[in-house]
């Protein structure tokens, strides 16, 4: 499965995910063996359950894996400690959740401004908000703009700056059609200006048409990776 | 169960520490009602009841010498039930084991043998003495107790120059005497001052007093006008020296009781509001939250057909439960505290039992406020509850709406940082509620100023009294004024090394309808071992014939220097001279005025007498001072300022360290009830948030900061609110507690503020960082997941 003229961001072997509730051991992944590459926008799709949001979770640095390794290029996240994860998380992850998960008392580039704060390369705020689509509402308070509008600000609070990953769980999942098609538009577009490496969790398996690979979920399992030899607008997924 | 009662105790449980919070700062405010209630009412009842049963006098009167027959004549007069005569002497004693003299105020009883039917001492062991005896005694308790005596113990007393061994044949409580002070003294002394009962025949003997009497009381039937009957007294005893007679609120003892029992029902009326406002606002905050947490289970219930007033009801039961924690708590420490404190208040003054009534009353009146504070705190969050249609309940709070105003626009071009931002919108966002948490927490630095306050003005009452106004080491009480002459046998006592004479002549003064009754003091000119300063410190000499009245005369008189002031002499030719008031000068012990002594001498025309000599002594030769004292009959007392000082001060430490602690605690216990309630209803609304900083790649210190800055901003914007409250609460009680005997200065100082600032702001970064722990257990991957 490795190819020597690509260059791997995210290796997994192996990788165990178990919780304890109530009693029961669930296994929400049961042996991922799994290789992301540079500059490529996979998608993880699944059922609910299926374990691609453990996943997610732990190449983000949020949650460790109970076994297996995982390795974000050389470093083994599994033996970073909390410190060494939020220090991970902060040069080189960018998230974007379902719920935007702005904060509420600062504007759009207040939210972005918050991020290149504490990075040690960033783009200016504006320059990110620009790249999603969003440089005319910089001022905006999150309770002024639409749930697209918000999820774009998100991402550019994601990318500002300058991840080499952008981890997006369920970016669409609460937003309508033509919101999402705009969504989904800055994901891209990121991914290719920037070359910034991109994972999406999806329900919706219309939006694997855009990936250059997509990683099916069932039981804790991968089912299968497809990699696309062709690939469409987000304007032209059927929802 | 009903569901609903099941969802309340749940509810109540997961919030047990917040509660918890809220509810001791409501038993505070219960606490502090009960106790300054029950002791109030325990006093009040004691005193009231000892009174009645021991027959307290309504007036008494002193006069030189008048003849037996007069006190029938007062007794005749309309509204008199009884009229009783005395002979009244302060002693000089002599007891064992004793190296400084002792005074005592020797009282006659009635020849028959018997109790006397006024004022009437409630025997606590042996006898009374027999009515022929001639060397027997009763003597107060106290003394007896402070000087380690026992029924048969001797002392010596000088009886007109003659020293006379007395027994004491029993000790007594009497209801003049429930705090004894002895002449010249600020304070009791139980071991060096006694009262003494001796028969009438062998008092009347050693003073010459064979049919006449020097000190009468009188009491009254229930509505009779006092002032008419003193009127009719004074004219009575005006042929034969009398001084004036005066009603029962001015009998030394009565006025530092009942003074003592108005504070008591002033703490029980000022200090709990502040208690139940607080709580009222920490249970609108904590309820509002719930609400907003459980808005969708609200639209459930709605939507399953239950009626608003359910659940409203849920709600207000819900903070009905705090309250009967609170309740709980402040009646167990408050039943406690208040009986506690009824004691040691029956041991400061000297009643012979203590009626302590549990007050039903209070304790309802307690339990009924706090429960209303916590169902007005409720009300509105509830009713809002009740109020919200099911559809909008069940979807999700708009999220906060934040606008740019003024403020926001300035703190922009500040550049802060974007936590520091999100500290400033949020509580801009919220301002009444900011403003309620700060006065709240302004409350905590004002009691702690308010305490703080208490102790400066102490101080510097001690200050101007002992180091500037009085610098004498003794005062010697004459028992009746003595030539200035007198001065050359006080000189030649061993070890004196300076003597100044004073006199002190019972006036009343007239401004218009207002008078006092007090003593005007006069010195020599220079006199430097006791003088008169003003509030600068400045050394104050009456000059001409005006007088220098102290700024507790002056604003009860409302007088100013420049104004005239009527003066009426109780003594001597009791004539009233009109005279300028020539200036006004501190002083916090009791009234007093000033006057030169020539012109005091002009207006009795009497010379110049002393009452009174001011001595300073040789520490080396007090021994020999103290045995001569002993010894020499014209003394009434000798008063050493250095007893009094240490006196003075083992009382306050005593009571202002209680009190301290007392108002340390309580400041700290409103101070941790609302940040621990503020931060976590901080933390509750903005978790997603933090959690979503935590993500981004903040740290936990960063995020920490958010939630430790907001609070401890308000913290610090309480600061001078609570400054500006202390000074206000710190002048209402300077104001409330001056009286006659004493007046307390407002001082207030940089310390005490820093000082309540910093407990405030200490305690305040101690229960929000207990808060903040729960920042490190942020489970960050379900708190993205769910939408709030």
């Amino acid at each position: 499965m490795t190819e020597p003229d690509r260059e791997a961001v995210f290796r997994t072997e192996n990788l165990v995910k178990t919780y304890h509730t109530g009693g029961v051991d669930v296994h929400a992944l049961a042996g991922v063996d799994l290789t992301l590459y540079a500059r490529e926008l996979s998608v993880l799709l699944g059922p609910s359950g299926s374990g691609k949001s453990t996943l997610l979770n732990i190449l983000g640095g949020l949650d460790h894996a109970t076994s297996g390794s995982v390795r974000f290029r050389d470093l083994d996240l599994n033996t970073l400690n909390d410190r060494q994860l939020t220090r991970y998380r902060r040069d080189h992850v960018g998230f974007v959740f379902q719920f935007y998960n702005l904060v509420p008392s600062l504007t759009a580039r207040e939210n972005v401004q918050m991020v290149t704060d504490i990075s040690p390369n960033p783009m200016r705020p504006e320059e990110a908000l620009d790249l999603v689509g969003m440089g005319n509402r910089i001022d905006h308070f999150p309770a002024e703009l639409s749930g697209g509008q918000q999820q774009r600000v998100a991402i550019a609070r994601a990318i500002a700056k300058r991840p080499e990953v952008l981890l997006c769980d369920e970016p669409t999942g609460a937003l309508d059609i033509t919101t999402g098609v705009q969504v989904l538009d800055a994901i891209k577009q990121i991914n290719e200006t920037l070359g910034t490496t991109a994972i999406v969790i999806t329900h919706n398996a219309g939006i694997q048409a855009m990936a250059h690979r997509v990683v099916r979920f069932l039981d804790g399992k991968i089912a299968s990776v497809v990699e696309n030899d062709t690939r469409i607008e987000p304007s032209q997924i059927e929802w | 169960m009903h569901a609903l009662d099941i969802m309340l105790l749940r509810d109540f449980r997961r919030l047990w520490s917040q509660s918890l919070a809220i509810a001791l700062v409501l038993a505070c405010g219960v606490m502090i009602l009960l106790t300054a209630f029950g002791m109030h009412r325990a006093l009040d009842d004691t005193l009231t009841a000892f009174y009645e049963r021991n027959e307290m006098a309504d007036i008494w009167a002193n006069v030189d010498r008048a003849p037996s027959h007069v006190v029938n004549q007062i007794a005749a007069l309309d509204g008199v039930t009884q009229a009783r005569g005395r002979i009244e002497k302060y002693l000089i004693l002599d007891i064992p084991g004793r190296i400084k003299s002792a005074s005592g105020l020797a009282l006659s009883l009635p020849v028959d043998g018997d109790l006397p039917d006024l004022n009437v001492p409630i025997v606590r062991s042996g006898r009374l003495p027999a009515p022929r005896a001639s060397d027997e005694v009763m003597v107060n308790e106290p003394f007896a107790i402070a000087n380690g005596f026992e029924v048969g113990d001797t002392f010596s007393a000088l009886l007109s120059g003659q020293k006379r061994e007395l027994t004491i044949t029993g000790t007594a409580l009497s209801p003049e005497f429930v705090y004894a002070i002895g002449p010249g003294n600020l304070m009791p002394d139980d071991a060096g001052f006694g009262v003494l009962w001796l028969p009438e025949i062998a008092m009347a003997a050693a003073f010459d007093m064979t049919g006449a009497v020097n000190s009468i009381a009188v009491s009254l039937t229930r509505d009779t006008q006092p002032e008419a009957v003193v009127a009719d007294i004074d004219d009575l005893l005006d042929p034969y020296g009398g001084s004036g007679a005066f009603l029962r609120k001015d009998q030394m003892s009565h006025a530092f009781v009942s003074t003592e029992i108005e504070q008591l029902k002033n703490m029980a009326i000022i200090l709990p509001p502040i208690f139940f406002g607080i709580s009222a606002f920490l249970v609108n905050m904590v309820i509002g939250r719930i609400i907003a947490l459980e808005r969708t289970e609200i639209g459930l219930m709605k939507a399953l057909g239950y009626a608003d007033l359910h659940i409203a009801a849920h709600f207000v039961l819900l903070a009905g439960l705090t309250a009967l924690i609170g309740i709980a708590l402040g009646w167990l420490t408050g039943g406690l505290a208040a009986r506690g404190m009824a004691g040691l208040y029956a041991q400061y003054f000297k009643f012979p039992y203590l009626i302590f009534n549990v007050s039903y009353d209070a304790y309802a009146i307690s339990g009924f406020l706090a429960l209303l504070t916590a169902a007005i705190g409720a009300l509105r969050s509830a009713l809002g509850a009740a109020r919200l249609p099911p559809a909008v309940a069940m979807s999700p709070p708009a999220p906060p709406r934040y606008k740019k105003g003024l403020l926001d626009r300035m703190l922009s071009s500040l550049r802060l940082s974007q936590p520091t931002m999100m500290i400033w919108r949020s509580l801009l966002r919220w301002p009444v509620r900011t403003f309620m948490s700060a006065v709240g927490l302004s409350m905590a630095v004002a009691v702690l100023i308010a305490a703080g306050f208490f102790i400066s003005a102490m101080d510097k009452i001690v200050d101007v009294a002992f180091s500037q106004s009085n610098r004498q080491d003794a005062m010697l009480v004459f028992t009746a004024p003595r030539p200035l002459s007198a001065l050359e046998d006080v000189r030649r006592l061993p070890g004196v090394i300076a003597v100044e004479g004073e006199y002190q002549a019972a006036v009343t003064l007239h401004n218009g309808h207002l008078n006092k009754q007090l003593a005007i003091i006069t010195r020599g000119e220079g006199a430097t071992l006791a003088r008169a300063v003003d509030d600068q410190g400045r050394t104050v000499e009456p000059q001409g014939e005006g007088i220098i009245i102290t700024n507790r005369v002056a604003e009860v008189l409302d007088l100013a220097r420049g104004d005239m002031v009527d003066v009426e002499f109780m003594t001597g030719r009791k004539e009233t001279f009109r005279l300028p008031v020539s200036g006004v000068v501190t002083q916090y012990f009791g009234l007093g005025a000033y006057m030169a002594r020539d012109a005091m001498a002009h207006l009795t025309r009497d010379g110049i007498e002393i009452s009174l000599a001011n001595i300073s002594l040789d520490s080396a030769a007090s021994d020999a001072f103290n045995q001569t004292i002993k010894e020499t009959p014209a003394i009434a007392s000798a008063v050493r300022l250095g007893d009094m000082l240490s006196g003075f001060e083992d009382t306050l430490d005593q009571n202002v360290n209680t009190t301290n602690t007392l108002f340390i605690v309580i400041a700290m216990l409103i101070t941790v009830g609302l940040t621990y309630n503020s931060a976590r209803i901080l933390l509750s609304e903005r978790a997603r948030e933090l959690a979503s900083l935590r993500i981004l790649g903040f740290s936990n210190s960063e995020v920490s900061y958010v939630l430790v800055g907001e609070t401890m901003l308000i913290a610090v914007l309480a600061q001078p609110l609570g400054w500006i409250f202390g000074a206000l609460i710190s002048s209402a009680m300077a104001s409330s507690f001056t009286s006659d005997l004493y007046s307390i200065p407002l001082v207030l100082t940089a310390a005490s503020f820093a000082k309540a600032s910093l407990v405030v702001l200490g305690t305040s970064l101690l229960a929000v960082l207990f808060v903040r722990r729960r920042i490190d257990r942020f489970d960050l991957v379900s708190v993205m997941k769910t939408r709030e």
